[in-house]
């Protein structure tokens, strides 16, 4: 089916409507057991029906944690999108370019150095994922262009020095940090602030917008970039551009957030079986889908067990993992 | 006609009644003390705390055996001891906390400590409103103000004071009879597969000094990995393997040492096992893990 | 006004100049075809026509305003391109594809319009894919594929058409199809075409002028009669070539003669 206004409308609605859902659900979800009326009431104007500790729980704790959930997942599915198609390669999603090594080392580097957690390990791990994408694209750029080959070798290089380089930093670590050092390399959004969102949020919607209005040329440049420049794409530019863009954006959710892997590499493909390969409905999709997804497990992760929490990023494997061979054999048929 | 004590006598009535309606107007009211935790950090404890949290088995421990058990409503994956302990709510492991369990207990007092407690976590819930109290034990004498301190944070001092001066009277006394003892060189096993100790700044490290042996991984890092070969170079005189290895049964691990007769620890059979929290865990049992490592160091003394 | 003017162009990748003071123009309503054997930089030329390669030497102007000059944009909305081998392989139905031809006409943040919609299922039809409109481009044959393309290309109403050997998948009915489509815009629509192919004859039947490549160089230009000769193609094609006149059409015809009979084995 073709992509019209009306049928981006209708579908950005109805996952809106998921998205909604699921943030419910995981706002009433966890060790404190509140109820949906009381939480709708609580956010939505008539306040009373909680004390102050659930209070305090629900928008001091939950809310962030929700918001912050929605974002990150958002930003790492529409990541996922963008680099499949710019660099023509399904395997592809937002840490391929290096992004992952340069801003895991930064934050570890931060851990390690025993920086406060905001904004000293985020602002080290912002900074070490953009200084690695620029270094990854100053390596493989070249004067014929960025060649997406070169691009993906250059940042599986990167990252493999860099998991070198944090593996080294691990094994001279005392005890107690390497539990911080793994939780970040798990993804953990347990202790998001609103001072976090309020960062995050601008850049997250501004850079969607950016990326939205690149779509047409998205939708040419997977077709070939040859291709793309005979049908009117300033293809080196739109690439640097949407490189950085990503990247910019990935680096400032995943410093909040740690890394959390597989949305940024599944959601694209889930998203493309359900809406198909525009990109101008595959982006708003994959952005409200990835968003539900990473705070469903994120819920998940909460209360799995009820001795401790479950780093995300572990669900986010285990959940993505079954429900995309499913979709896939449907696909088959 | 005035009696000259009347007046006084009427004052001090005085007073003492407008204490009493003072004390009973702010009954009500919590009341709180500031104190300065061992982590340096200004506290507001509620002066009777009714709903504790402890954010490491160690502190577990100290607030049961002081008589604060009763107030304890949430504690960490591996406060195992007492019994009683086993069965409350688990708000995470202690590198591992979870920030809303720990605030859906509702407590009043949070104790946690410096040495594996995620900044972030304690700093959140300070942020929360939720007062907590940090420890940061880092010797034996340590532990022992540690008791104290946490005593007078739970309002429990006097038990508190009576607990530490006694585990500070048996430190002395293994002390004493340790005192001017060659050391005999002792190797402390926590891991087989590999081979890990107890270095630096680790507790064990510290009881076997104190119990009058060498540790032979005294310099090295925190929980050093060993190979075979720099078991065999230090030439332990004692082997002490530790409950930690929990898969690995202590006869195997015996056998293993047993195929280097060359070592003295296996020549003069003293190979030994001992419960590691008893060894590990800044609590009122230290000394008991301490009096047990003196007695495998130096029988001689202990009879 | 020349469509395409060409002048002393020379493009060489890296140290090998693989075009060579090439020299031509191309008038609206002119169909001309642009032969040669492999490797003589037949694709190469075209890309430097198009834009996606930039000649070292020489200057090349579209519709009198130097290529470089212009956006890729606009460009688009004027010339089009049909190249040799595309990989489609991202799941996208065949209208999906053929409506691309329309992005360059579309402003910023607009979609297709119905009447965009309409110039593609124009454009499927004549290219007789119509029926294919659902199909994802992953499913489709070798020609249907190739038609999609040229479809596409006609889809962005261009002024000048440019085609990388586009038979190269069909069968003889989509071939001559094929040429007498771009045959029809020529005539009756103005449009200027420059076509690679391989078969010589197709060309020479269809086409108003040929450029004759050989390594690298223009070896010769001129219309059928002129070009398909055997004292200018036997040397470039290394073949002797029977050049006879067709009866069908009266357009020069090449048969290629072998170079010596396979006798059976004595």
């Amino acid at each position: 089916m073709r992509v019209t206004p009306v049928r981006i409308m209708t579908t950005s609605l109805l996952l809106l409507g998921v998205l909604a859902v699921v943030c419910l659900l995981s706002l009433t979800t966890g060790p404190a057991k509140l109820r949906s009326g009381a939480v709708l009431a609580e956010l939505f104007g008539s306040p009373g029906a909680l004390d102050a500790m659930e209070r305090t729980i629900l928008m001091r704790v939950r809310l962030p944690r929700v918001l912050l959930g929605a974002l990150v997942g958002g930003t790492l599915a529409v990541g996922g999108v963008v680099f499949q198609a710019l660099l023509r390669n399904p395997l592809a999603e937002p840490f391929v370019l290096g992004v992952m090594g340069g801003s895991a080392f930064g934050a570890i580097l931060g851990i390690l150095g025993g920086w406060a957690f905001f904004p000293g390990v985020t602002g080290v791990a912002f900074a070490g994922g953009i200084l690695t994408i620029a270094l990854v694209i100053g390596i493989a750029g070249g004067r014929t262009g960025i060649h997406a080959n070169t691009l993906l070798l250059s940042g599986v290089i990167v990252n493999a020095f860099f998991s070198a380089a944090i593996m080294f930093l691990l094994s001279v670590t005392r005890n107690q940090e390497i539990h911080n050092v793994l939780r970040w390399l798990m993804g953990d959004l347990s202790l998001s602030t609103f001072r976090e969102l309020a960062i995050l949020a601008p850049l997250v919607l501004i850079g969607f917008t950016l990326i939205f209005a690149s779509s047409r040329s998205l939708n040419l440049i997977v077709m070939g970039e040859e291709t793309a420049m005979h049908l009117g794409v300033q293809v080196e530019r739109v690439k640097k551009g949407l490189l950085l863009l990503v990247s910019l954006v990935v680096s400032a959710a995943v410093a909040l957030s740690g890394i959390i892997g597989f949305v940024g590499l599944i959601i694209p493909h889930v998203l493309r079986i359900l809406v198909g390969s525009d990109h101008r409905l595959l982006l708003p999709a994959s952005l409200l889908f990835g968003a539900g997804f990473l705070v469903f497990c994120d819920t998940v992760a909460r209360v799995a067990t009820t001795q401790t929490e479950l780093p995300v990023g572990v669900i986010t494997a285990l959940a993505g993992g079954p429900f995309f061979m499913y979709l896939l054999r449907r696909k088959r048929r | 006609m005035k009696y000259p004590g009347a007046s006084a006598a009427g004052t001090v009535l005085l007073i003492l009644a407008v204490a009493l309606l003072t004390s009973l107007v702010t009954a009500g009211a919590t009341r709180a003390l500031t104190l300065t935790d061992e982590a340096g950090r200004e506290v507001r404890v509620p002066d009777r705390s009714e709903r504790l949290v402890s954010l490491a088995p160690s502190i577990t421990e100290i607030l049961f055996a002081i008589g604060a058990g009763p107030r304890v409503v949430g504690v960490t994956q591996y406060s195992n001891y007492p019994l009683e302990a086993a069965r409350l709510p688990k708000v995470g492991s202690y590198v591992n906390l979870s920030l809303e369990k720990i605030l859906a207990l509702r407590p009043d007092l949070v104790i946690g400590i410096r040495d594996g407690n995620p900044k972030a976590v304690i700093d959140r819930l300070a942020e929360l409103g939720v007062p907590c109290y940090i420890v940061d034990p880092t010797s034996l004498d340590g532990v022992v103000t540690t008791v104290r301190n946490i005593g007078r944070a739970v309002g429990r001092e006097q038990a508190a004071y009576q607990i530490a001066g006694q585990m500070a009277s048996r430190i002395r006394d293994v002390e004493r009879r340790v005192a001017g003892l060659a050391r005999p060189r002792v190797f402390y096993q926590i891991g087989v597969e590999p081979i890990v100790s107890a270095g630096q700044g680790t507790f064990p490290n510290i009881l076997i000094d104190t119990a009058g042996g060498k540790n032979v991984a005294a310099d090295m890092a925190a929980y050093p990995q060993l190979n075979v070969e720099q078991v065999l170079v230090a030439r332990p005189e004692i082997i002490i393997v530790t409950s930690m290895t929990r898969e690995y049964d202590f006869e195997r691990v015996r056998g293993f040492w047993g195929r280097w007769p060359g070592l003295p620890a296996v020549a003069a059979a003293r190979i030994y096992v001992v419960d590691s929290d008893l060894m590990d865990r800044p609590s009122p049992r230290i000394v008991e893990g301490l009096e047990t490592l003196a007695r495998l160091i130096h029988p001689q003394k202990f009879k | 006004m020349h469509l395409i003017e060409a002048r002393d162009l020379s493009f060489r990748y890296e140290s090998e100049w693989v075009v060579r003071n090439v020299t031509f123009t191309l008038k609206p309503g002119e169909f001309l075809g642009l032969l040669g054997p492999n490797g003589s930089g037949k694709s190469s030329l075209l890309k430097v026509v198009n834009g996606i390669l930039r000649p070292q030497q020489g200057q090349i102007s579209f519709e009198n305003r130097e290529l470089s000059s212009w956006s890729r944009r606009r460009l688009a909305q004027r010339l089009a391109m049909v190249a040799q081998e595309v990989q489609l392989d991202f799941p996208f139905t065949v209208l999906e594809l053929v409506l691309m031809g329309r992005y360059p006409h579309l402003g910023a943040l607009e979609f297709e319009s119905d009447r965009d919609l309409a110039i593609a299922r124009e454009c499927m039809e004549r290219l007789e894919i119509h029926d294919l409109e659902n199909r994802l481009v992953t499913r489709l044959s070798g020609g249907e594929r190739q038609r999609a393309l040229v479809a596409r290309a006609l889809c962005q109403r261009p002024r000048c058409l440019l085609m990388d050997e586009p038979t190269a998948f069909l069968d003889l009915r989509h071939q001559l199809d094929l040429f007498t489509l771009t045959r029809e815009l020529t005539v009756r629509h103005g449009v200027g075409a420059l076509v690679i192919s391989h078969d010589i004859n197709l060309a020479a039947q269809f086409c108003d002028r040929l450029l004759v490549m050989d390594r690298g160089r223009l070896a010769v230009q001129g219309t059928p009669e002129e070009v398909i000769r055997p004292e200018y193609l036997e040397s470039i094609y290394g073949c002797r070539l029977q050049v006879d006149r067709s009866p069908f059409s009266g357009k020069p015809r090449v048969t290629p003669v072998p170079k010596e009979e396979v006798k059976e084995y004595p």
